[in-house]
């Protein structure tokens, strides 16, 4: 295979990147910024904490424990040699990495020797080195990082919430799996899972900022080492439309209540780009803080500023997520519902369609400001099947009736679960 | 970094322009700077409140809210901090720059405007500010105060503080009170509000392509002729702590949290500051240094366990989340790797890495808004902004034996511990 070079460019946004097929099975994107300084590299596979159960080439179907992906991007910095960290600390470039439920991504950001700190990435992402003790060492860290989140009432009353809504599919496990699941993770499983997933052509690399494409292909030619393409299958269990139940509350060691209110929405292929600008405009309208519910939830102290709303979508799950803090989280809930029914019957009006449009484009606009959301939105755009740019003309084009069919399909009050944590005294 | 023209406009009022093409969007930042008092703490966080939620032209929340979506999703944000003791209130807004508008409007030149009557021309009712609003602001402070304690870290962090400077104007919380809060009307807020305008010092910073001569204009024009005597306090500095304080709380928890707080020995405007900040950052600053290294990586006592330094207080506090059993390890641990330092056990690599990183994140911030805002920002009581180029130098020559001294000015004040019940 031969490397195949395409320009994007967006005379709106007043940018343009490349998007490239590597001849090694990557597929990659390079945004050069004139004036920047710094650069922004990241790369993912297409493989998260919901890929448990799977197989490669056709092959055996394996089950692995909760946690996996998680733990296998905690070990991927470390080689025979030592770990990727101490090579990082020779170039200056400040790394990390993160595990979504659809993703495992590695980055870096640096303003000098980019070069060096590009094929640090390259390489350790290429190089697993699992043994029984670098796997049991990490116990303990990861550990306490479980710990940590099972304090943390925002991400209780997230996973609550998916609890609530999810009957089957994995998107309501958490990502770092348990103490117990994570206890049984061995180097064997680890190289399972890597061998299948971190495939290059399962994989996206996104490079923004102070480079060139020719610098970026040229240690990509050197480093990567070619792919073979393959298939890979996760399994999932069959998850019906309708939610668990509508109603879930952990008693915390909180003094002020938090909420999350999830619509489970139909899950097939991901969204269109016009569908997703579609939906950014409508939750825009209905919920932002120019809605009248925004206004309406606020006279009535049901709310206050940290409420928002978001898309929450990927592999076989799409969801609405409205979440805030709340002294009475069910009364709150009540009244999204019943304005979403409202504004179903009667449509959104031109006032606030105007106005969400035009804030949803100056937001993705703003977004191009820096290399590190540039980067992060191409990779996270690549994974759904969508493209930045083509995403940002279908916000310009966005017509009030279509945002209007688009609430005609989602967002339905009979098909919700609303998620509350609170301390015991504070139950409604 | 960016180039920055500083044009003083009246006592203690001052607009810092820097211009840069490079970026979609522009923002405007005005800073105001008054003594951090228990009695004036939480008037002053509401009036910040209160005044990003309407003005004069935009008299309610959803008007104001809907211009300024109309201007392409612009934010007005309100934000309170403390500097050593000073409290710090800030009023921005930001939006796209004018080249990416569809239909080719000024978003920039309504937006300086904006801010300037959200500051000078507020939603005022027989004279004073709006009841209902007030009511409001003051329930979302109250919210905002509880909700501190959701987050264990930041509740952990927060009572170190509390224990630590005690007695302390440092101690008092940057939005003062719950009671304060509740005790405030609209009568209160307004001559807060015109107290402000006459006492604080006013640091505006604007960053975008275009000259902001109309809000320059709008700026000096309001202060014009204008009475003010600004005030700026003098952060009181303890150098050395006495015997250590030991607090440990409990709660139904998980994790347990622990927070050490040490008397840093220097604070600005000393020579020693460099010297600190990178004695800091090598022994918890980054993912190479000593506490990652060894108390994570090695002892695999924790997720994380990182050391800050405040400059203007003169504090360093370490942080982390630990198994209750392992909290005297964990202690131990971190008080080994502070004695390396004072011993001299530190490798020209770990000193050369840190500087890079550090350098690293300078140069960084000058490709996004928001660090070019906070490079300034941090440096509003450093008496003169200085260049990333400037900052490096200076970094760059601290010596080992600087570093050593450092980390032997460290006085250990306070360990605070919340444990599971």
């Amino acid at each position: 295979m031969k490397t195949v070079i395409h320009e994007v460019k967006s005379p709106r946004a007043g940018d343009s990147y490349y998007q490239i097929k590597h001849q090694s099975g990557l597929n990659m994107y390079v945004y050069p910024k004139q004036g920047y300084r710094s650069a922004y590299a990241i790369i993912g596979a297409k493989y998260g904490s919901i890929n448990t159960c799977f197989s490669g080439d056709g092959g055996e179907k394996i089950t692995v424990p909760d946690g996996i992906a998680h733990y296998l991007e905690h070990k991927l910095f470390e080689s025979a040699e030592g770990d990727a960290f101490t090579r990082y600390a020779e170039t200056g470039a400040s790394a990390n990495a993160y595990t979504s439920f659809e993703k495992t991504c590695y980055l870096f950001s640096c303003t000098d020797k980019f070069d060096e700190s590009f094929e640090i990435l390259l390489d350790f992402v290429q190089d697993p080195y699992f043994t029984p003790q670098t796997v049991q060492k990490e116990q303990g860290i990861i550990g306490q990082e479980i710990k940590m989140y099972d304090d943390s009432p925002d991400w209780r009353v997230m996973f609550n919430m998916l609890g609530g809504m999810y009957h089957n599919h994995p998107v309501k496990i958490d990502i770092a799996g348990t103490v117990e699941t994570i206890a049984d993770i061995t180097a064997e499983k680890l190289y399972a899972c890597y061998n299948t997933f971190y495939n290059l052509n399962n994989m996206v690399l996104c490079v923004a900022g102070n480079v060139t494409v020719e610098q970026v292909l040229a240690i990509c030619d050197r480093m990567l080492k070619p792919s073979e393409p393959h298939t890979i299958e996760t399994y999932f269990e069959d998850e019906p439309y309708e939610i668990v139940e509508p109603y879930v509350e952990q008693r915390f060691a909180v003094s002020m209540p938090i909420f999350n209110l999830g619509f489970k929405e139909r899950a097939g292929q991901t969204l269109s780009e016009q569908k997703l600008a579609q939906t950014d405009i409508l939750l825009s309208a209905l919920a932002s803080p120019t809605s009248a519910l925004y206004r309406d939830l606020m006279d009535n102290n049901l709310i206050n500023s940290s409420f928002s709303y978001e898309l929450f979508e990927g592999p076989g799950y799409c969801a609405v997520i409205f979440s805030g803090e709340s002294r009475a989280p069910k009364q709150a809930a009540e009244k999204i519902k019943q304005y979403i029914a409202a504004v179903k019957e009667k449509g959104l009006s031109d006032e606030d369609f105007t106005i969400a449009k035009k804030a949803v484009y100056g937001d993705v606009i703003s977004s191009l400001n820096s290399v590190g959301s540039i980067a992060n939105m191409i990779v996270d755009y690549h994974v759904n099947g969508n493209e930045l740019f083509t995403y940002i003309d279908a916000v310009a084009a966005t017509e009030k009736a279509d945002v209007d069919n688009r609430l005609q399909e989602m967002l339905d009050v009979c098909n919700c679960t609303l998620s509350v944590v609170c301390n015991a005294d504070e139950a409604e | 970094m960016s180039n920055i023209n500083r044009i003083r406009l009246g006592d203690g009022v001052y607009f810092n322009d820097v211009r840069d093409s490079r970026f979609k969007t522009m923002k405007i930042t005005a800073n105001m700077i008054v003594p951090l008092r228990a009695d004036t703490a939480s008037a002053n966080a509401l009036i910040c409140g209160v005044l990003s939620r309407s003005c004069k032209a935009y008299p309610d929340f959803t008007a104001l809210s809907k211009k300024l979506s109309a201007l392409y999703g612009a934010e007005l944000n309100a934000s309170m901090r403390k500097a050593g003791d000073n409290q710090v209130l800030t009023l921005s807004v930001s939006g796209l720059d004018d080249r990416y508008t569809l239909e080719g409007e000024s978003v920039a030149r309504e937006l300086s405007l904006l801010l300037c009557s959200v500051i000078f021309e507020p939603n005022l009712c027989d004279g004073v500010f709006v009841p209902g609003e007030v009511e409001q602001e003051k329930r979302q402070l109250l919210d905002l105060m509880d909700s501190e304690c959701n987050d264990k870290r930041i509740y952990a962090n927060g009572q170190l503080i509390r224990h630590m400077c005690a007695g302390e104007v440092f101690g008092i919380k940057r939005y003062g009170t719950a009671e304060s809060v509740r005790a405030q009307t609209p009568q209160s807020l307004t001559a807060a509000w015109k107290q402000l305008l006459q006492t604080a010092v006013f640091e505006i910073l604007y960053i975008g392509d275009s000259a902001p001569d109309k809000a320059v204009e709008v700026f000096r024009a309001a202060f014009d002729g204008a009475a003010r005597i600004p005030q700026i306090t003098q952060t009181e500095i303890i150098r050395q702590a006495g015997e250590p304080k030991f607090v440990t709380e409990t709660m139904n928890i998980a994790q347990a949290k622990l927070v050490m707080g040490f008397r840093a020995g220097t604070a600005l405007p000393d020579s020693e500051v460099t010297a600190a900040t990178l004695m800091t950052a090598v022994l918890g600053g980054t993912a190479n240094s000593k506490l990652f290294c060894n108390v994570r990586e090695k002892q695999s006592l924790c997720y994380y366990c990182g050391a800050r330094y405040d400059k203007m207080k003169g504090l360093v506090i370490i942080d982390s989340g630990v198994e209750g059993e392992n909290i005297e390890k964990l202690q131990a641990g971190v008080r080994k790797e502070i004695e390396d330092m004072q011993n001299g056990v530190i490798t020209d690599f770990e000193i050369e890495a840190t500087k890079m990183a550090i350098i690293n994140t300078y140069y960084s911030s000058n490709d996004t808004v928001s660090g070019i805002e906070s490079w300034y920002a941090t440096q509003l009581f450093d008496g003169a902004f200085k260049t990333i180029e400037e900052m490096t130098d200076k970094l760059n020559a601290v010596t080992k034996e600087e570093i050593v001294a450092a980390a032997n000015r460290l006085t250990l004040d306070t360990v605070y511990v919340l444990k599971n019940q």
